[in-house]
């Protein structure tokens, strides 16, 4: 007996130990593979953080490596806080930003909610065309839209911008919202129904809390949608007070044979700021937002 | 999802009675309202448009006269237009190829090492997809820019010759889809991550004692449990590739030689810039085929994923 | 200019600014407009402060006539300017008055006001205007705007006359003094020779910084040597003339040879690239109004005192100096267009288009070709006298010439913004295609663009 089972024990043990140097080779190779690609991932931002604390004269000066910042210095980014443009920037973006994400969390909860718990005539077809309206890319209709905002005397005014960026977050918050309504139990509002609640109570007292944290991801991606939009402001934005901050940063700072390399980055990392910040204090919710149209859809 | 929202409808009203059939339509007149500032936005702001572009684009250039398909036609005979229509097509297919192999193979990754460590690693690789890709573009241009190039410097010492990043049209066309790669393939990775998680352990421990090579089991577990999700992610990101303006426009506003324009920036390029606004809303429109084959898939996947799970 | 307030009287006397003024004068300005105030956006300078004239000038003519003046600058680089000019076009709301690129006068000639009385008045006590500026801003026998002196530039060549002479043995400050006549040599200064020397230069590891991509001064410079060739490639009336155009061909060819010495990637160079293949000491030659120089004596004074400008070198239909004036136009939609007509007027007066040109360092040219002889162009340095033949000057027996005249505007606009030039010798040198089938998509191209018109 003893004698028949060891050969199959020891083929047990075999298999074992390959499956562990398996799993060993497989977790070497995976940490290699994100040690490289984190580098390649974090090599641009890092080389923007280390020109912008150069100086203009060592931009220029080609005889050391260029990954390396000699003299580190704060000058780029005191110009930059110290320029009246580059502010404006800033409040401009800010305006516009805060201006979208509330309108657009208004509009898409409202909507989300009436299409997700409350059945009507088309909503089924209207849930459909939301989801089909968030295929449709800004490219296509910033021309038609140019003319449409020029004709309402809106063009190169931020508050056009308010304007159109609703074609950019609504109907993927309004379809994010659909789907975490839906899925609160239903014997949630059928209870209040019960206890005499009307719609819009039982909206604001039971499923806006229960559902915060879709609602806070979809705030975050309308923060950074709005905050990164380029194509809007890049048409229908000329003058600098107006600009928000892409386009700005991208406009006005770039001075051709200057060599003002130190001062653009700087400007593009303090752009790039706000929705980094939120996204180191919220990663989970901002990746909630992110993958809750998929992984739910 | 939206199906979903709606499946869980029908029974809610189901016990009978008058007040409660008034309480509906009440109900479906407060819904309507509700919904009624989406149905502004998007008539509004995306079907009037849209509608107002095809208008547009049968206009002549000073918008004075109807020229019916002249646009178009126009459009089709220009060889720098037929060359546009090629590159979208080649950068988008290629750029959505490597984003979603390099996104499955870091998901992977990430998923075998050990969970503590996973929410740092995860967190460094998606810092390409949190930056504005506009300013992020920035600084690429900066590292490719041909005197000061900080990567030739890097090639240069492992004697590799410096690399005329954006002069030339090849290498411009790969430039652009490497910085699309690099800004769009972390978003892959978080949604495999995602659907990798939700692949019940115990599928591949049956796999494991079944005596499964790892090929195997990534060729007969994961890919099938994660069908779905690689196919919708791969069409969204192509339509947002397809579309992609900011890259273009900040590394090489289309040149060389307007090799490498997408539909996005020539349109800008026509409409915008040189005020041929009715030919740029054409240019424009020629992405519509495209998004309505991709919407049909995405759609239909979304209904049969729904029927198979109820 | 005396520093202190000028007072109304004195400025009426001087026949400067709020001239319609002679009878009407500030008060006028003021009481007919909605608020009193005006809004210009103005180029915005690459030389280092030359932004400061105009906005002295704004100051000034503001006080002088208590109007309320806004002056913003845009700058084209990633064509911000020209997408200004299109979006308030289309608007029709925005600044009162813009700086316009060559074609744009003409292109937009049905939005502008007509400056013929501001013109006739600034000719009347100037004389002649700049053909080219003249024929660009002239549309339908009416100026659709002033001629400006800010950002006004030819585009002659920035040479290291060190590294000229060392490695293609030509001295270009014998050739070129700085003084008004041509130097020993002068005559053999042709595109021939340039090739020899940009050949010499590219072995010795300096190539000449020529953009061939699809921004302005890659345009310029590109026309300058299809005109010196006399190729043409639509006549008057935008009929292609391309089919059997010896001269056409002749130029191409000499254009796809020179692109040979060329650094690799011209193709994508914009504005800026051959400026900082300048500064940065890695180009011998580049053709470019001075801020490339102006920029070095700041970041690399090495370099900058090494430069000579001289002209452009002549072919075989004469010399041509790559052109780029600016055009100064007023909305007819805006509000206060008296006003705006009086600061154009006043800011194109002799002293104070001096201001600009002074400010500049040297940079801009004021379009009235008796304005030529300002001291700034001798006395700027160091080398002192580097731009001395900056501006045309007539021993260098050229002409300033524009890339695609003499096409009609809306035609030339479109080939200018599409840089059909460089881009027929990048399908040769670059893409490899034969000569036939570059011409032929060029004149396919310029067909489509007066399609649909």
């Amino acid at each position: 007996m003893s004698a028949t089972t060891a050969p199959a024990q020891q083929g047990i043990y075999h298999k074992a130990g390959s499956l562990r140097s398996e799993r060993r080779w497989a977790l070497w190779t995976a940490y290699l593979s994100l040690i490289v690609s984190a580098i390649i991932m974090l090599a641009p931002p890092v080389y923007m953080l280390l020109t912008s604390l150069k100086t203009s004269a060592e931009v220029a000066d080609q005889s050391g490596s260029p990954w390396w910042v000699s003299n580190p210095t704060l000058e780029n980014y005191w110009a930059l806080l110290g320029n009246r443009m580059f502010i404006d920037f800033f409040l401009n973006s800010a305006k516009v930003t805060i201006a979208v994400v509330a309108l657009t969390m208004v509009i898409s909860v409202l909507a989300a909610f009436a299409l997700g718990r409350m059945r009507f005539w088309g909503s089924q077809a209207l849930a459909t065309g939301v989801f089909l309206t968030y295929l449709v890319p800004d490219t296509l209709l910033f021309i038609p839209l140019y003319q449409i905002v020029g004709g309402l005397g809106l063009l190169d005014n931020a508050w056009g911008l308010v304007l159109v960026y609703p074609t950019l977050t609504v109907p993927f918050c309004t379809w994010i919202m659909i789907g975490y309504f839906a899925s609160i139990p239903k014997e949630l509002d059928e209870a209040a129904l019960i206890d005499g609640a009307n719609w819009m109570q039982m909206l604001w007292k039971i499923f806006i809390p229960v559902a915060l944290p879709g609602i806070i991801a979809a705030t975050i991606f309308a923060f950074t949608v709005s905050w990164a939009a380029f194509v809007y402001p890049t048409a229908f934005i000329t003058t600098p007070s107006e600009m928000p901050m892409t386009i700005g940063v991208v406009s006005q700072l770039i001075r051709g044979d200057t060599f003002a390399w130190g001062q653009l980055m700087a400007g593009a990392l303090l752009a790039a700021l706000p929705p980094v910040v939120i996204y180191a204090f919220l990663m989970d919710y901002y990746i909630a937002g992110l993958t809750a149209g998929a992984t739910k859809g | 999802m939206a199906d979903g929202g709606a499946a869980t409808l029908p029974r809610m009203d189901a016990p009978g009675g008058a007040s409660l059939k008034r309480f509906a339509r009440r109900r479906s007149t407060i819904a309507f309202l509700m919904t009624l500032p989406l149905i502004a936005v998007i008539g509004g702001l995306v079907v009037w448009p849209a509608g107002y572009a095809i208008h547009l684009a049968t206009l002549n250039r000073r918008m004075t006269s109807f020229i019916g398909l002249g646009n178009f036609e126009i459009l089709l005979e220009s060889e720098t237009f037929r060359m546009v229509i090629f590159q979208s097509v080649f950068f988008a297919i290629t750029a959505v190829i490597l984003k979603a192999a390099i996104g499955f193979w870091l998901a992977h990754m990430l998923h075998h090492i050990p969970a503590n460590g996973q929410r740092k690693w995860r967190g460094m690789l998606l810092v390409p997809w949190v930056i504005p890709p506009a300013l992020s573009t920035l600084g690429w241009w900066w590292m490719f820019e041909p005197t000061y190039s900080s990567i030739n410097w890097i090639l240069n010492i492992f004697a590799i010759p410096s690399v005329p990043w954006l002069g030339e049209p090849w290498w411009a066309r790969i430039s652009v889809i490497i910085v699309n790669v690099w800004y769009g393939a972390p978003f892959f990775m978080i949604m495999y991550l995602a659907a990798l998680k939700s692949v019940p352990e115990q599928l591949y421990e049956a796999a494991a004692i079944d005596g499964a090579t790892s090929w195997q089991r990534l060729r007969y577990v994961t890919l099938p449990m994660m069908r779905n999700i690689i196919s919708i992610t791969v069409l969204f990101s192509l339509i947002v590739t397809f579309a992609n303006y900011d890259i273009v426009r900040v590394l090489t506003n289309g040149g060389p030689r307007d090799l490498t324009h997408v539909f996005a920036s020539y349109a800008f390029q026509v409409g915008i810039l040189a005020g041929n606004i009715p030919r740029g809303a054409a240019v424009s429109l020629f992405m519509f085929p495209i998004l309505a084959i991709i919407a049909f898939f995405v759609l239909r996947g979304v209904n049969r994923r729904n029927k198979e799970e109820a | 200019m005396s520093k202190h307030g000028i007072t109304r009287r004195k400025v009426l006397r001087n026949g400067a600014g709020v001239m319609a003024a002679t009878a009407v004068g500030a008060p006028m300005v003021h009481a007919q407009g909605t608020s009193g105030s005006l809004r210009f956006a103005f180029w915005d300078h690459w030389v280092p402060g030359g932004n400061d004239a105009l906005k002295e000038l704004a100051q000034r003519f503001g006080e002088q006539n208590r109007i309320n003046m806004t002056v913003d600058f845009i700058n084209t680089t990633g064509n911000q300017l020209q997408l200004t000019i299109a979006a308030q076009a289309q608007s029709r709301s925005g600044h009162d008055g813009i700086s316009l690129l060559p074609w744009d006068p003409g292109t937009y000639a049905d939005q502008l006001e007509p400056c013929d009385d501001v013109m006739q008045r600034l000719s009347a006590k100037y004389g002649p205007v700049n053909p080219v500026a003249e024929f660009l801003a002239k549309r339908g026998g009416h100026w659709r705007g002033v001629p400006a002196t800010a950002g006004t530039q030819a585009k002659p060549a920035c040479v290291r006359f060190d590294l000229m002479k060392q490695h293609a043995g030509i001295d270009v400050r014998e050739m070129w003094p700085a003084a008004n006549r041509a130097g020993p040599g002068a005559d053999r200064w042709t595109w021939d020779t340039f090739l020899t020397a940009a050949e010499a230069c590219h072995k010795a590891g300096v190539p000449f910084g020529l953009p061939m991509g699809q921004f302005t001064d890659a345009v310029d410079w590109v026309g300058a040597v299809f005109l010196g060739y006399g190729a043409r490639v639509t006549d008057e009336r935008g009929n292609p003339t391309i089919r059997n155009n010896a001269e056409l061909r002749q130029a191409i060819d000499y254009l796809v040879r020179l692109s040979r010495f060329l650094p690799n990637d011209v193709w994508a160079w914009d504005d800026a690239s051959n400026n900082r293949a300048l500064i940065s000491g890695r180009s011998a030659l580049i053709f470019n109004p001075p801020s490339a120089w102006a920029v070095a004596k700041r970041d690399a004074p090495q370099v900058a005192e090494n430069c000579w400008t001289i002209p452009m070198p002549a072919g075989p239909k004469g010399r041509f100096l790559a052109y780029l004036p600016y055009v100064t136009g007023i909305w007819s939609f805006g509000r206060n267009k008296t006003a705006a007509k009086a600061f154009l007027e006043f800011i194109t007066q002799r002293e104070n288009a001096e201001l600009c040109v002074n400010k500049s360092q040297g940079y801009d040219i004021p379009p009235f070709l008796s304005m030529s002889d300002f001291k700034a162009w001798e006395t700027e340095g160091p080398p002192v006298g580097t731009i001395f033949n900056y501006p045309l000057k007539a021993h260098h027996q050229a002409t300033y010439s524009i890339a695609f005249s003499p096409a009609p505007p809306e035609l030339a606009q479109q080939m200018y913004l599409q840089a059909l030039n460089t881009k027929v010798v990048a399908r040769i040198a670059q893409g490899g295609e034969s000569v036939e089938s570059a011409l032929g998509w060029l004149e396919r191209e310029i067909n489509n663009m007066r399609r649909g018109g």
